[in-house]
């Protein structure tokens, strides 16, 4: 069974730098989906994104919950999208830059919640999440690499669902932000 | 099923866990209840937003550019580059190391300055031309760099030609892109990156997909004016580069915006690396646009050195969203091509301590030594890759003296001046007498598989000499001989009746830069034999099999910035 996020982040800190990569593989869709839904278009997201696991790297020894790895990374992309939508409109400022590009970057904001809330779940049912959907893999599938019984899967999901409802519910009525405690 | 046990499976339902029979009474209820048919219905949208976001992120793939920038981050890397000039100077200055023909013709612009505007504005025709392209699906940039062609994509030389340098970059449906030099060129099909050196047949190879790679940046930069601007502000605020804005008018009445750009690499004057790389010099850049399509037209960048200012860049040919071949995304690779190790894989090996614990010239030493043992697995251990061409060249090498290593703010390694002495090296020398005065004179040069090394261009005919006679009479061993002497002697006109102008001109400024740099030239010359010479009919030309014996004296670049912490060779040989 794979190692948990809090295992990964202290092992990076012990020194395993190479293990930095099972995060970034781990949370990279999801922190991909988070920053599509902010920002402009692909090349941007992935600037943004390689961006915010550089800066989470650099930072890791600050991170004081380690379980809470991925809701910080979070919170550090949606810095880094900000920093970039605020350097194109400061430029705006400056010398009418590209209206389009602020509209366009402002008529997609409505998706992002939903990264927000799978990091709001608990490790484990967020695991069987991503893995579900980020990854494809079938609940057998899941069931083999976790070692569980297809139905402790199963039971998982629903849950990972029922709170993943419950999260979106509160935000609905929230303005969308992420646990921003703990700066890089 | 009641609503307890149906809203237990309602997730199973929709993942299509459940079995026939479970699945029908989930259905049969939903039937006749409206509740549980709006938690189906809620729950199954959220199965439809989790599924849409897999599919829109399926391609993703940022472990390994992520993993590079952490590593380069974490070492205070500051090139992207991890192969400079290799092999640099093969030939040795005394055959010359480029082909001086690639004449530029500048676009002849008849100006009238007619208002200086602050930077804010010329910042703002920048951002016009940026909008003037925002609906960018593709842009090809053609351009001329006074570079090496086989060297690095932003190595500058205010001493070389001109070469042809050309991006193409596709935005849409997805992103692929092309940077070539004559003798290097990188391609990012959407899939992976490929960089290929000609020169020694070398790849490297990065698996993803890239938005920038190797030195590439600078050029992509051009392409997204959005990237110039953020750039060039970026660097007017934080560095105190001054913009300004012109007016032009041409002769036919068009009106153009011309922005300069004053930039200040910060690198100090006596370093080793300075104005030798795009990132690392000092330069006017001028960006000319349409005033009325707001297009950008051309970019000029000068070097700018106290001994005054040359131009090193002149990009004329921009076209924007125009269909690109296919087989520009298709990189032709050659059957025996070597692949070079990238460092950040680079391995501990079972005795690594003994490597990692070297000095910089320890390991300079190592890596002759071994080379003139040809070791090659023990070479193996300070670059990859080890090919053929570069075993033909440090085969049997011995060390004549090593000095101290020094280094350059701009470069993450150390360089450690060397002076070695090569194992001769066989060559061919292409010479014809094709031509109105009717004599042999050099073509080109081969090596000693006669693959095309460098291709002399005349720009105009060899001349019909006072004692033109007594010159035709000679064979094409004599005159390859005679080549060879009057390039030791430094006797550029006798050089000249047996070489394009060109070529004598590239000698000459190879010469006089390593005067400059305190080389006893005579001694560094290559003693050159030339010896048997063989027609082609193919190309209707003699090839004379040629020897040359030399002594090289330059600084070899290594730095150990990667997992095993060991030396790596990285230029200068």
């Amino acid at each position: 069974m794979d190692l948990t996020d809090k295992e990964y982040v202290e092992r990076c800190r012990d020194g395993h730098q190479e293990d930095f990569r099972v995060l970034v593989d781990r949370y990279q869709k999801p922190l991909f989906a988070y920053l599509a839904g902010r920002l402009r278009d692909g090349l941007q997201v992935e600037e943004a994104a390689q961006e915010s696991f550089v800066r989470a790297f650099l930072s890791l020894k600050k991170l004081r919950k380690p379980e809470s790895f991925y809701s910080w990374l979070l919170g550090i992309a949606g810095r880094v999208a900000k920093e970039q939508l605020r350097s194109m409109k400061h430029r705006q400022q400056d010398c009418e830059v590209t209206e389009s590009i602020m509209a366009n970057a402002a008529d997609r904001r409505e998706d992002y919640p939903l990264e927000e809330a799978i990091a709001a779940l608990p490790e484990s049912y967020r695991q069987v999440i991503l893995l579900r959907y980020y990854e494809g893999h079938s609940c057998q599938e899941i069931a083999t690499r976790l070692d569980l019984p297809l139905g402790t899967v199963t039971k998982t999901l629903s849950r990972a669902y029922a709170l993943l409802r419950q999260e979106l519910a509160a935000r609905e009525s929230a303005e969308p932000t992420v646990n921003q405690t703990e700066l890089p | 099923m009641n609503c307890a046990e149906c809203r237990e499976n309602l997730v199973a339902c929709v993942e299509g866990l459940l079995d026939r029979e479970e699945s029908l009474q989930c259905q049969a209820h939903l039937e006749t209840c409206a509740a549980c048919r709006a938690e189906h219905a809620a729950i199954t949208r959220l199965q439809r937003q989790l599924v849409a976001r897999g599919q829109t992120t399926a391609e993703v793939s940022l472990v390994e550019p992520v993993m590079r920038r952490v590593l380069q981050e974490q070492k205070k890397t500051e090139r992207e580059t991890i192969m400079s000039t290799i092999l640099k100077h093969r030939w040795g200055f005394g055959l010359g190391t480029a082909a001086g023909a690639a004449a530029i013709i500048l676009i002849a612009l008849l100006t009238l300055p007619k208002t200086q505007a602050t930077a804010a504005e010329a910042i703002a025709a920048m951002t016009k031309g940026a909008q003037a392209v925002a609906q960018l699906t593709s842009i090809h940039l053609r351009g001329q760099l006074r570079t090496a062609p086989q060297d690095n994509f932003s190595y500058i030389n205010a001493d070389c030609p001109f070469y042809t340098i050309e991006l193409w970059k596709q935005f849409e449906p997805e992103l692929k892109w092309r940077v070539e030099k004559p003798k290097r060129v990188v391609v990012m099909d959407g899939k992976s990156t490929v960089m290929l050196i000609k020169t020694d047949d070398t790849g490297v190879k990065f698996p993803q997909r890239t938005t920038s790679a190797f030195d590439t940046e600078w050029l992509h930069r051009i392409a997204n004016l959005s990237n110039t601007i953020s750039n060039e502000l970026d660097n007017a605020r934080a560095k105190g580069w001054k913009l300004s804005l012109t007016e032009e008018t041409r002769a036919d009445g068009k009106l153009k915006s011309v922005v300069t750009v004053l930039a200040k690499s910060g690198v100090p004057d006596n370093d080793y690396c300075k104005n030798t790389f795009m990132e690392n010099a000092d330069t006017r850049r001028v960006y000319r646009f349409d005033a009325q399509s707001k297009l950008l037209e051309s970019v000029q960048i000068y070097l700018t050195r106290p001994s005054g200012e040359v131009q090193i860049f002149d990009l004329s040919q921009i076209d924007y969203n125009q269909p690109i071949d296919s087989g520009v995304w298709k990189l032709e690779l050659p059957a025996d091509v070597s692949w070079a190790q990238l460092p950040e894989q680079l391995s501990k090996l079972p005795d690594n301590e003994k490597y990692a614990s070297m000095t910089a010239q320890q390991a300079a030493r190592a890596f002759f030594e071994a080379c003139g043992r040809e070791d090659w697995n023990e070479a193996g251990k300070f670059m990859s890759p080890i090919n053929d061409r570069l075993k033909e060249y440090l085969g049997g090498v011995k060390i004549i003296n090593l000095g101290e290593p020094f280094t350059s703010k701009d470069y993450p390694g150390q360089f450690v001046p060397y002076e070695i002495k090569l194992q001769p090296q066989e060559f061919n020398v292409r010479v014809s007498n094709a031509n109105a005065a009717k004599r042999c004179v050099v073509m080109g040069m081969y090596d000693n598989k006669l693959r095309l090394q460098q291709d002399f261009k005349w720009s105009t005919e060899p001349e019909v000499l006072t004692n033109n006679d007594a010159y035709a009479r000679l064979t094409p061993t004599e005159v390859v001989q005679a080549y060879f002497d009057a390039q030791s002697k430094l006797d550029w006109v006798e050089m000249h009746k047996f070489t394009s102008e060109s070529d004598v001109k590239e000698t000459k400024n190879q010469v006089e830069a390593a005067e400059k740099q305190g080389m006893d030239v005579h001694k560094l010359m290559p003693v050159m034999e030339a010896g048997e010479a063989t027609w082609s009919a193919e190309q209707s030309a003699w090839f004379v099999k040629c020897h040359a014996v030399q002594v090289k004296k330059w600084n070899i670049a290594v730095r150990k910035d990667n997992p095993a912490g060991r030396w790596q060779v990285d230029g200068g040989l």
